[in-house]
């Protein structure tokens, strides 16, 4: 039996193209492309969390109509290979001679991933009536120097399958690929889309909320849908008139504000519990340390310092960061950057 | 003739009890409870015959049921508890476990039959050696009463995975159809021998008190006619010993024999046969003695301690033993440097960057440390628990969840933990009735419930 989802954010999905929130001119364009049934390559590049892979799952969906099933397929770019797969990615590295007929066994050296998530997929013949089948890659910056590898497979397999890659970071997407890809900004959610959004929720679960708190929502989410909606939920349990305190009161708990308190309890000079509260932060979000390096800086242009202490953070950050690259315990690094600002808060 | 004799076997053997009544009294406990060790072991062997003998006779009758009867009417033969055929002896070396087999089997009037790590102990190896004892009865023993036999498998650690493969599960057979009492010993826990462990019956001994050593080593030196050892000195070899008899009769025989002179004898005294220091006394050392460079560069030259690992203690415990922020500051600034001139190195294979390291994590932490503080012999070291792999992993009950919640709602794994985890978490933590409907939703079952808590 089908039951609503108890919570907001899967409830108020966007199930077709056309309902999703705001970015009329890409949706414009993708609804074109739908009608033409071509395009080329995509590339959407819009900061973590914006709807990226929502847009484009809807889009190849629409696309592919009945056969999206068969003709589609998401790949995670950052998820490492299960064992079994490495265990595939070994086993066919290797040609034997006798399928190729000559003397010497020939080693394919294409990488593990590429061979094992993306050339089965983009190989197989199209199923039903649709012009190609659709493959998204999410996170495509995380390949590094695999993207190379995608060069000749957009080209080779272009007319079987069309890409379309998904990523944070369009610095750090090599130039070959720019250039087959039809790129796409995908920006903040504008305020007026926004808004339009929140009130329908807000009627819909009858809760009152009233212009000005929205854009304070707006604000303090950075325009992340899921985001703004998570909260609106968690506001929604202890009553339903959401106000401004209420927002800022629940919001206390999001890990950007837990490295925030980290910052803070440095700042206090209390070396042993600021490490506490890293490590447990570390655990039980599973961060890698230059997640970690990364919202502290974000917090670092937030908080209230005077300039000069502001750069001498960054300074201590980039250090941190930049011995982490190398270094073998992220763990003495954080700890390295922790003790530091410790120790700058007393000089203060 | 026989005085040359005697001089050349080593005193361990020489004065090796050859009756339990002679031994050093060794204190052993099972679990947690202490036991008379000799007591427990004579009591075991002299049940094991008569159990072996009630199992023996039960066996014989049916096997004489067995044939007389059709196939499936046939009945099992029956067979003795793993843990009344064979017991375990753990405990630090050159206390007597050894011993106390051979010389328990002299009280008793038994042969022993001894296997040890200098023995290859492959399946095939085992069984030709102990096969004989599986057999109830040999041939001639219908005409002789033989002697009976205990078999001691000695230095059970030493069992080695590739060399001596497939002894476990043959020693663990053995004990199954063996005729005569096994006992085992072994000096420390191992994994590799865990299905053992489970099964039998563990003694942990204990090493010999001090007072104890001290009275064998007294008659040795009357017997030898030693003299020339002072006080101080028999003390100061009974302390470094830490209990083990072996030892102190090995450097006793050193000391004595022949003619040394007065340097060679002080090599002896400070000789540490136990020269692989611990981590943790490492770790109290490094922090609690060392003052200058020199000094930190012994103890981490002198240790066997893999450097792997070292650092990473040196991180962990670093903050019990150094308080003032400013000098945890210089501390981390060169254990942070360590560490990445240890990742260049193993990147690199820039070999000749380690002599840094090893000054920057040892010496460079502890030396950052200008006052010291006056509780610093109370601190215990602790472990370095948290590791942190830099990439993103699951563990297995974390995996199941975060399928879970895939087929619902389709998010990449990092976004499922690192953002909506963490909404499920608050959702659920503010009401029951939240918690139900989530889980009932997800259908997470009661395990995957807690990761929610």
């Amino acid at each position: 039996m089908f039951t609503e989802s108890p919570i907001w954010r899967i409830k108020y999905l966007p199930k077709t193209l056309n309902e999703i929130c705001g970015r009329s001119d890409i949706k414009e364009r993708l609804m074109e492309f739908i009608k033409d049934k071509n395009f080329p390559h995509l590339l959407f590049v819009g900061s973590k969390g914006i709807g990226k892979t929502i847009i484009a799952d809807l889009f190849s969906k629409e696309f592919l109509g009945r056969f999206y099933d068969a003709n589609s397929k998401v790949t995670y770019a950052n998820v490492p290979l299960t064992k079994e797969e490495m265990k595939q990615a070994r086993s066919e590295a290797y040609v034997s001679t006798s399928k190729i007929g000559s003397i010497a066994g020939k080693k394919i050296t294409t990488p593990p991933f590429i061979r094992i998530k993306i050339k089965p997929f983009i190989q197989l013949k199209v199923l039903g009536d649709v012009p190609f089948k659709i493959l998204i890659v999410k996170d495509f910056d995380s390949l590094g120097s695999n993207q190379q590898a995608f060069r000749r497979l957009m080209e080779i397999y272009g007319t079987n399958c069309r890409m379309i890659l998904i990523t944070t970071k369009v610095s750090k997407i090599i130039d070959p690929i720019l250039s087959r890809c039809q790129v796409f900004f995908i920006s903040q959610v504008d305020f007026l889309s926004f808004e339009e959004l929140i009130s329908t929720i807000a009627e819909k679960e009858a809760l009152k909320i009233d212009k000005e708190t929205i854009s304070t929502l707006y604000r303090i989410t950075a325009g992340k849908l899921s985001n703004a909606i998570d909260l609106l939920q968690i506001c929604s349990i202890s009553g339903n008139d959401i106000d401004v305190d209420k927002l800022y009161e629940n919001l206390s708990n999001s890990k950007n504000d837990m490295v925030k308190s980290l910052l803070i309890m440095c700042f206090k000079g209390d070396f042993r519990k600021a490490r506490e509260l890293s490590r447990k932060i570390q655990s039980s979000y599973k961060f890698s340390s230059q997640e970690m390096f990364q919202i502290m800086l974000t917090e670092v242009a937030r908080l209230p310092f005077s300039t000069y202490s502001r750069i001498t953070l960054i300074n201590f950050i980039a250090e941190a960061d930049f011995r982490a690259i190398d270094g073998r315990d992220t763990d003495i690094q954080v700890s390295h950057l922790l003790a530091k600002i410790c120790q700058f808060s007393e000089v203060m | 003739m026989d005085t040359q004799n005697t001089e050349k076997i080593p005193w361990v053997e020489k004065y090796r009890p050859k009756f339990t009544k002679d031994m050093a009294f060794p204190t052993a406990k099972v679990g947690r409870q202490k036991v008379d060790l000799i007591e427990d072991l004579r009591k075991f062997v002299i049940s094991f015959f008569k159990e072996k003998e009630k199992i023996n006779e039960v066996n014989r009758q049916i096997r004489a049921h067995n044939r007389t009867h059709e196939e499936k009417e046939h009945q099992d033969e029956k067979k003795l508890p793993l843990d009344k055929a064979a017991v375990l002896l753990e405990g630090p070396p050159g206390i007597g476990k050894t011993t106390i087999a051979y010389a328990l089997a002299n009280d008793l009037n038994m042969d022993v039959i001894e296997t040890n790590a200098s023995d290859t102990r492959t399946k095939g190896a085992l069984e030709a050696k102990l096969r004989e004892t599986t057999k109830s009865r040999g041939i001639m023993d219908f005409v002789v009463q033989s002697k009976k036999k205990l078999i001691l498998i000695d230095e059970i650690d030493g069992l080695y995975g590739v060399t001596d493969k497939g002894a476990v599960p043959t020693i663990l057979s053995l004990i199954e159809n063996t005729q005569f009492p096994v006992i085992m010993c072994s000096n420390e826990y191992k994994t590799s021998l865990k299905s053992l462990y489970s099964k039998i019956k563990k003694y942990e001994v204990n090493s010999l008190p001090d007072d104890e050593v001290m009275k064998i080593t007294r008659k040795i030196i009357v017997k030898e006619h030693i003299s020339g050892i002072s006080e101080k000195e028999l003390e100061l070899i009974i302390g470094k010993n830490k209990g083990d008899l072996r030892g102190v009769i090995n450097d006793l025989q050193g000391i004595s024999q022949g003619s040394l002179n007065k340097n060679n004898k002080e090599l002896i005294l400070n000789l540490n046969r136990d020269s692989k220091e611990e981590i943790f006394s490492l770790i109290k050392n490094l922090f609690q003695n060392v003052n200058t460079l020199k000094e930190a560069r012994n103890v981490t030259n002198k240790s066997d301690v893999d450097y792997n690992f070292l650092y990473k203690w040196v991180n962990e415990n670093l903050t019990s033993y150094i308080r003032l922020n400013s000098e945890i500051a210089n501390a981390y600034e060169n254990l942070s440097l360590a560490d990445e001139i240890f990742g260049r190195i193993r990147k690199n294979q820039y070999w000749s960057l380690l002599p840094y390291f090893y000054d920057l994590f040892a010496g460079g932490v502890v030396l950052s440390r200008k006052h010291r503080t006056h509780d610093e012999y109370f601190h215990r070291i602790s472990f370095p628990r948290f590791t942190s792999t830099g990439f993103f992993s699951l563990s297995a009950n974390e995996r199941l969840v975060v399928e879970k919640i895939q087929k619902k709602y389709k998010v990449s794994d990092i976004e499922v933990v690192q953002d909506f985890i963490p909404f499920l978490k608050l959702l659920s933590g503010t009401s029951r009735k939240q918690l139900k409907e989530l889980s009932d939703w997800f259908e997470f079952d009661a395990n995957e419930k807690k990761l929610l808590k």
